[in-house]
């Protein structure tokens, strides 16, 4: 079996390594506990994530339509007044938390609202050839 | 729009079962008359308004009876009600492969693509549900299914077919025993037909049982009342549809609901709108929808599905839609829209 030679400062024979004495040993040092710093990146990503799920909002793309909320009297096409329903913000909470004075809270068990609706008033009652009616009759 | 006082009658009768009525204007200064045309058909009324420069008048009048001759032979077609129309013999044929004139495949398509701009609540093969819920004895489907048996029948619903043929025709490929009741759908594609007939009146309106096919020349203003299904001759809302400046305008309206065509089964109300999912009369807080759309067969086909689905899912489904405008009646008495129909309420 070819030898191969020592690099420089090794030993030829790992086997022949002098024995270590207790007066030339370092003792292991002591690693700083990584506890209390976990500890501190968890609670301050809580802090975040609490804070980002307390500001949640419903983006405007998907409205609400609630008959008390924020009424606001627009002009129609007529100059009637015209109840037209805004779309709404929401700020939807983790249990125990507050919500911002003046916020709009959902229950987020509520089925999601999908449309913006307007009323419409009653219209002047003039006669009109051209209507829309549903077909058929009553059949007794 | 036009006034019932510019119009004086001078009655013609029309064959083939249709009553007619034709309306000539009174001379005026205005080199634009509206004209219209009255008659009984499809088992409600049909109507044909029509601007014409007063030289054309009676030439319009002319148009409008043929318009009315057409239609005639197309309800004749496409009813359920004679055991002679081609769509009775369709459904009482027993094969699976079953060709059909070009009418028929015309509409057959036209309700296919219904099927699937209503989400699948517009659906033209129920006519057993349909008869079922009249409370008249029939085999096969049941009304009251079972959640699975909806399922499949949902899925059934899709599962026919058509294969072009010459000049029009085709062959309808189906599951055994799917049978159509084309309803609405059929009435829809008519007033759009009907309307195409119509092609050299640049501002012209065919009214086929409630569904409107209109077409706006620029600076052209229809008028039409969404009628209050809760009196008499009362107006919920009034839409003003008109073209922009330049352009000419399409327009569909159709209006659907469960409180006029109704009846008593066993001392319970039923109505005629079958929800696919269960098989029976739709359950629904909607009493009637208006559907503003591009076309009457389009606008027919989401106000069926909006009454169906319910305020809240209807509405959401009309939007997702895109239609142009909607006014539904609740049960509670609300009158809502959707906000693009805010433009086109008149006074």
């Amino acid at each position: 079996m070819e030898e191969i030679d020592p690099r420089p400062g090794e030993l030829s024979t790992p086997n022949r390594r002098p024995p270590v004495t207790p007066q030339t040993a370092h003792p292991p040092r002591a690693k700083p506990d990584a506890r209390p710093m976990r500890v501190a990146l968890g609670a301050g990503g809580l802090a975040a994530l609490s804070a980002l799920l307390t500001a949640i909002v419903v983006p405007a793309r998907s409205p609400v339509a609630a008959p008390s909320d924020y009424p606001q009297a627009d002009a129609g096409v007529s100059g009637t007044p015209i109840m037209v329903q805004r779309p709404i913000q929401y700020i939807q909470l983790q249990p125990g938390q507050t919500a911002p004075p003046g916020a709009t809270v959902i229950d987020p068990a509520a089925p999601q609202p999908t449309a913006v609706v307007i009323s419409v008033p009653a219209p002047a009652q003039k006669p009109i050839v051209i209507r829309t009616t549903q077909s058929g009759r009553v059949i007794p | 729009m036009i006034g019932a006082r510019d119009l004086v009658s001078a009655g013609a009768p029309l064959g083939g079962g249709a009553r007619a009525d034709v309306r000539r204007p009174i001379p005026t200064a205005d080199p634009i008359v509206p004209l219209s045309h009255t008659a009984t058909s499809m088992g409600g009324r049909l109507m044909v308004y029509l601007d014409a420069e007063a030289v054309r008048s009676a030439e319009a009048s002319r148009a409008s009876a043929a318009v009315v001759a057409r239609v005639e032979s197309w309800a004749a077609r496409l009813t359920r009600h004679s055991d002679a129309s081609e769509l009775s013999a369709l459904n009482a044929d027993p094969r699976d492969e079953v060709p059909v004139g070009p009418t028929l495949a015309a509409v057959l398509r036209a309700g296919r693509s219904a099927i699937g701009q209503s989400e699948g609540l517009a659906d033209i093969t129920l006519l057993d549900e349909r008869l079922a819920a009249e409370g008249l004895a029939v085999e096969g489907p049941a009304a009251d299914r079972s959640l699975v048996e909806a399922a499949l029948h949902v899925s059934r619903a899709f599962d026919w077919s058509m294969v072009p043929g010459p000049r029009g025709t085709a062959v309808v490929r189906r599951p055994a025993g799917l049978r159509f009741d084309l309803g609405g759908i059929g009435k829809g594609w008519i007033a759009d037909r009907a309307l195409r007939l119509l092609a050299d009146w640049p501002s012209a309106v065919i009214d086929a049982d409630g569904d409107l096919a209109i077409r706006c020349a620029p600076g052209k203003t229809w008028e039409v009342a969404v009628d209050d299904p809760r009196a008499p001759e009362t107006t919920l809302a009034v839409l003003s549809l008109a073209a922009a400046a330049g352009l000419p305008a399409r327009w569909g309206v159709a209006t659907s609901g469960i409180s006029i065509h109704r009846w008593a089964v066993g001392g319970q109300m039923r109505h005629h709108l079958i929800d696919p999912r269960t098989g029976s009369p739709a359950v629904t807080d909607v009493t009637q929808a208006t559907v503003i759309a591009g076309s009457a067969l389009r606008a027919e086909a989401l106000a069926k599905a909006a009454v169906i689905a319910g305020s809240a899912g209807g509405l959401a489904l009309l939007e997702r839609a895109g239609v142009r405008g909607a006014v539904v009646l609740t049960e509670r008495g609300e009158t809502l829209a959707l906000p693009q129909t805010l433009p086109l309420l008149g006074s």
